[in-house]
């Protein structure tokens, strides 16, 4: 596509070849930042590249910001957790604005972040930090002295997860101190956190201008399973109370621009808990559920709110009308082996058959054996659906916990 | 089971599942025709997967053949082979049809349907023409005509299941588009032109003659005036003479012989033995014969086995040893030892002394239990084990050229079998022994052992099954000791077959040794010289006459028919000389099951019409020079180099420049070359 000289330049920080088709396909000029392996793909396909390895921060950091800026970008987005703060550190030069390095490392750091929003008057769980399994053991015995269980009573669990890593990655559930010895040592430090009885869901913000330019509720059905957009009317009716909490956390963090990825709880009372929150795409394809609802690129979205140069009017006509311009609910599920032994990929018969199955990345196994799952792991593909009706999108994204996809 | 749910009644359903299925299908185009070049890999596999489940449901096929070309202008076939559909070859789709992963199916059923498109519906492309599509499409359906009569095979269903109904669909597609008659008669002609290079395993072709004997005798299938060439083929198998014409049962057969005096058994003798060495194929009523004839005439066995006068004298002189072998090795469940003892006899190897003691020791030879096992495994237990090999002795000893290589990538081992039994019977034997026996075997390599059973590993990753029953014995031994050939010599400068090939083939393999690819840098070597020392030591017209006297191991390069390098191949050359029409050709041995390939630039393999023997293949000496990269010859009987003219060399060299020699020449000679072509000009 033509690209428009008064518009942003913009260098997308990572590799992906859906954001970088989007830009390809968008009128802004964009430059690649990421490691010497793609250089050779780019050259071939006659991409914008520039390398760097996104490794930890330090003294000569600063050379890539100095190279964008010589180039004339306008500013960089983080595509991937790991990059967050190189934007970060980059933009804080760009936009000449040191206070923007600061947010992403707040933005990068689980216990931080939590402490912050907690400062800002968000609701959060109880939390704090493990080094080693007795802390571990420790916050499990106080978090269930807490909730007044008597010795004896079914302990309510509690999370792990690691402090700078995305999504489900190193998420896990610990119920009895038993459980504790599973953990590596290797794992920690870690953020524990109070189990949330709830129901957890995840939101994409674009934000420009420090307003909502479009507000996404993902539905997760089972969290780390299956998600599906625009939510189901049920989650839909907090839409104002959701919209309330994220104009709170807007402001919390000082954030101007951007696309956020927050996730929460809303219990049963209505009352909603803030989980955490990612500078950059949601994982689980959330984008190509989006695209495929409504129709727009949210790479491309996620342009134009980081662009200086985008006018309100512009991001006003770009977005659609949130869930009324939905042409359908569109979910994907991820899929684990079942079984420890598998020999090949058999999609089930009543899933190819049914008229809201869509697609699939599924691909043949490499290895017979499954290794166990420890944490959360990550699912071996993405199984794609859309239909008219929520619930039974949802209850069909349910039941597919069922099935065996690797026999 | 498909046919009986979709009835008349179930039908709009289907057609509404069709319909939504193609509305997501071209969703799923549009997305991969819009996508940029690098982008199009991850918008492919939705496209792929939506096409497989249309492929599914009936019209599907139909469906998709009318979207052939926004299919292929989207980018389906971009960046793989099928994207020059000119160069596709039909024999490689009996693989991918029957390939477990669904996108290799998927893609090859796409471009059959693009090229039903081409051939019928006028769909201009730029690469190929109709009459091109139409020509390989039905070849494509001969070679698979299993897939429109049979339903899928236990071994389908376990690697393919629910995939397995996807190329049965788009073939009774293309059947109904291109019509059967086209499909029978092509397919006839394969057949023969198979069968005349004589190969030892024929089940394959049993297998197809048995389709068109289906075929004919279907009502429902209207073939017109087609099928006409299979009758020989039909009734070698199925009724070769007067008495078992109408394909009584072999039962039925026996008492008929009970019956009959000796003329009639005369008549039945004739036309047993004419459809034997008119096809190569034996019935299963032919052993019967043989068997019943063993207490009646000797005279008449020769006759039944169509012996002239060399078989029968060898015949009269083992007299004992060919009637025990009938009876332990040919039987109406394996006849096709009756065809491997005839040869056998006529090539008169009995009467070198070791042979016929080593027979001896086969027919009473004690086999080890995995060679039963894998005997069995591979053909089933209608005979014993023993009867099974025996069975592929004679037939390896009768046809030393029929031996194939199967599937696998043992060419080596099973180019030194057909030699073995070419040149040395009685060394192979004493291979086939150790190996079925022993369960291993010893060779040297420059005076230290190599033994099979402490080797590390073939060249073959799995064990092979698609084999003749001596290879599927003697092959796993051989390959293994082959590569441990190969590891002793890691380190040494330059190729190793230049110490292996004599070591594993015989003595009588020259220890001189000419290579024309640089090891290191895999550019062309003095390939002048290479080919002057070639004519030297092989052309009769510059080594003074003198005929190739023991079967040579040789190294070519293969290419594809558009004459694009595919890898490294072994054959045996055994005979250069003047062809009928007075071209100097040599004739080679290719341990391909089928020896006529299209090699590109004009270089069409013969494996018959050119003065060839069955099993034999030839190309005219400067073709085959083309394609060679090894050859070893006596290093004290060579010929005269000088005396070959510079154009016979430019032209041999023009092949291979054009051909697999492309992107190897070396970057002086390049400048040399455009030199001289400007002089010329």
């Amino acid at each position: 596509m033509d690209k428009n000289p008064d518009k942003g330049y913009i260098a997308l920080l990572g590799w992906s070849l859906n954001a970088i088709e989007a830009a390809e396909n968008f009128d802004r000029r964009y430059v690649v930042v990421a490691p010497d392996w793609a250089e050779e793909y780019c050259e071939k396909h006659d991409i914008p590249y520039l390398s760097w390895h996104f490794e930890r921060l330090n003294d000569s950091s600063l050379d890539i910001a100095e190279k964008l800026k010589d180039m004339g970008v306008d500013v960089a987005i983080p595509l991937f957790e790991e990059t967050v703060e190189w934007a970060g550190a980059i933009n804080s030069l760009l936009l000449d604005n040191p206070r923007l390095y600061g947010q992403s490392l707040l933005l990068r750091d689980k216990a931080l972040m939590k402490r912050r929003a907690q400062l800002g008057g968000i609701r959060v769980g109880i939390f704090e930090e493990a080094h080693d399994k007795a802390d571990v053991i420790r916050f499990l015995k106080r978090v269930n002295q807490t909730l007044l269980k008597l010795d004896g009573d079914p302990n309510d669990p509690i999370h792990l997860k690691a402090f700078d890593k995305a999504g489900c990655l190193g998420h896990r559930v610990i119920r009895t101190p038993d459980e504790v010895d599973t953990i590596p040592d290797e794992e920690f430090p870690v953020l524990m956190e109070s189990h949330l009885d709830g129901w957890e869901f995840a939101v994409e913000a674009w934000i420009h201008n420090g307003k909502i330019a479009f507000l996404n509720i993902s539905e997760y059905v089972t969290l780390g399973y299956s998600v599906f957009v625009p939510a189901s009317p049920e989650l839909e009716q907090y839409r104002p109370q959701i919209r309330a909490q994220i104009e709170k956390l807007i402001k919390t963090f000082d954030i101007d621009f951007g696309l956020i990825h927050p996730e929460y709880f809303v219990t049963s009372d209505g009352e909603m808990y803030f989980g955490e929150v990612a500078y950059r795409p949601p994982g689980f394809k959330v984008f190509e559920l989006l695209e495929r609802v409504y129709g727009f690129n949210a790479y491309q979205a996620s342009m134009l709110v980081f662009d200086p140069k985008s006018t309100a009017d512009e991001v006003k006509a770009f977005f659609p009308k949130e869930v009324e311009d939905a042409r359908y609910y569109a979910g994907c599920f991820g899929v684990y082996p079942r079984r420890r032994v598998v020999s090949q990929l058999e999609i089930p018969e009543e899933v190819e058959d049914h008229p809201y199955f869509e697609s699939h990345e599924l691909t043949p196994p490499v290895e017979e054996t499954v290794t166990k799952r420890t944490a959360f792991g990550t699912h071996w593909g993405l199984v794609y659906f859309t239909g008219e009706d929520p619930h039974r999108l949802r209850d069909l994204l349910k039941h597919m916990e069922e099935l065996d996809f690797y026999v | 089971m498909d046919r009986q749910t979709n009835g008349p009644g179930n039908e709009p359903a289907g057609d509404d599942k069709l319909l939504g299925l193609l509305d997501k299908f071209d969703e799923a185009l549009e997305l991969l025709a819009q996508a940029r070049d690098f982008a199009k890999p991850g918008k492919l596999p939705r496209v792929l997967d939506t096409a497989r489940r249309v492929l599914l449901q009936p019209g599907g096929a139909a469906a998709l053949e009318a979207r052939a070309q926004a299919l292929e202008e989207a980018g389906v076939f971009q960046g793989s082979d099928w994207a020059t559909p000119q160069f596709l070859l039909p024999s490689l789709t009996t693989y991918s049809l029957k390939s477990s992963s669904a996108d290799t199916v998927v893609i090859e059923a796409l471009s059959e349907l693009r090229l039903l498109a081409v051939a019928k519906a006028g769909y201009p492309h730029p690469l190929v023409s109709a009459e091109h599509a139409h020509h390989y499409l039905t070849q494509v359906m001969a070679l698979n005509l299993w897939l429109l009569f049979s339903t899928p095979s236990e071994a389908e269903r376990e690697t393919q299941g629910r995939l397995a109904q996807i190329p049965r669909n788009l073939f009774q597609h293309l059947a109904e588009r291109i019509g059967y008659e086209h499909i029978i008669d092509k397919l006839i002609g394969e057949i023969w032109r198979i069968l005349q290079q004589r190969p030892i395993q024929v089940d394959s072709a049993k297998q197809m003659i048995t389709q068109i004997a289906i075929c004919q005798a279907d009502p429902s299938i209207d073939l017109g005036v087609s099928g006409q060439g299979a009758d020989r083929l039909v009734s070698s198998l199925f009724g070769p003479t007067q008495g078992c014409r109408e394909d009584p049962g072999l039962e039925v057969y026996r008492e008929r012989l009970a019956n009959m005096d000796n003329a009639a058994l005369q008549g039945e003798a004739i036309g047993f033995a004419r459809a034997m060495h008119d096809t190569g194929l034996v019935s299963p009523y032919h052993p019967v014969l043989l068997r019943h004839l063993l207490d009646h005439s000797d005279h008449l066995l020769a006759e039944a086995l169509g012996l002239s006068s060399t078989g029968r004298d060898c015949l009269l002189c083992y007299r004992q040893l060919v009637h025990a072998l009938i009876r332990g090795g040919v039987h109406p469940a394996n006849p096709q030892g009756a065809y491997g003892l005839a040869l056998m006899l006529e090539r008169g190897i009995l009467y070198q002394p070791p042979v016929a003691p080593a027979m001896w020791r086969q027919l009473g030879l004690p086999l080890s239990e995995w060679s039963q096992a894998r005997l069995n495994l591979a053909f089933g237990e209608a005979v014993s084990p023993r009867a099974r090999l025996l069975e592929g002795v004679m037939c390896m000893l009768g046809q030393p050229l029929g031996v194939g290589q199967g599937n696998n990538p043992t060419c080596q081992s099973a180019r030194a079998l057909s030699m073995w039994a070419y040149n040395d019977p009685d060394y192979l034997m004493q291979m086939v022994a150790w190996a079925a026996r022993d369960d291993e075997i010893i060779m040297h390599f420059e005076g230290q052992p190599i033994s099979s059973m402490e080797s590390s590993g073939g060249v073959a990753k799995s064990l092979p099954m698609d084999l003749d029953p001596v290879s599927l014995i003697v092959v796993p031994h051989l390959d293994r000791i082959y590569a441990e050939m190969g590891r002793r010599c890691v380190g040494r400068e330059g190729d190793p077959h230049r110490w292996v090939n004599p070591e594993f083939h015989g003595w009588w393999s020259g220890r001189g040794f000419r290579i024309n690819v640089d090891v290191a840098t895999g550019r062309l070597f003095e390939l002048d010289t290479f080919l002057r020392h070639f004519y030297a030591s092989y052309h009769p017209f510059y080594n003074g006459n003198q005929p190739v006297i023991h079967p040579q191991p040789a190294g070519i390069a293969v290419t594809d028919s558009a004459a694009r390098f595919i890898g490294w191949h072994a054959i045996t050359l055994l005979r250069v000389s003047l062809d009928p029409s007075e071209t100097m050709r040599v004739y080679f041995y290719n341990p391909n099951y089928d020896s006529g390939q299209d090699w590109g630039d004009g270089v069409l393999v013969s494996t018959a019409g050119h003065g060839e023997r069955a099993g034999e293949a030839s190309l005219p000496f400067e073709q085959l020079a083309s394609r060679l990269y090894i050859f070893h010859y006596d290093p004290l009987e060579r010929g005269e180099l000088a005396n070959i003219s510079q154009e016979e060399l430019d032209r041999v060299t023009g092949y291979v420049h054009r051909s697999w020699g492309a992107d190897r020449v070396p970057a002086a000679q390049l400048q040399a070359e455009s030199g001289q072509a400007q002089s010329d000009t």
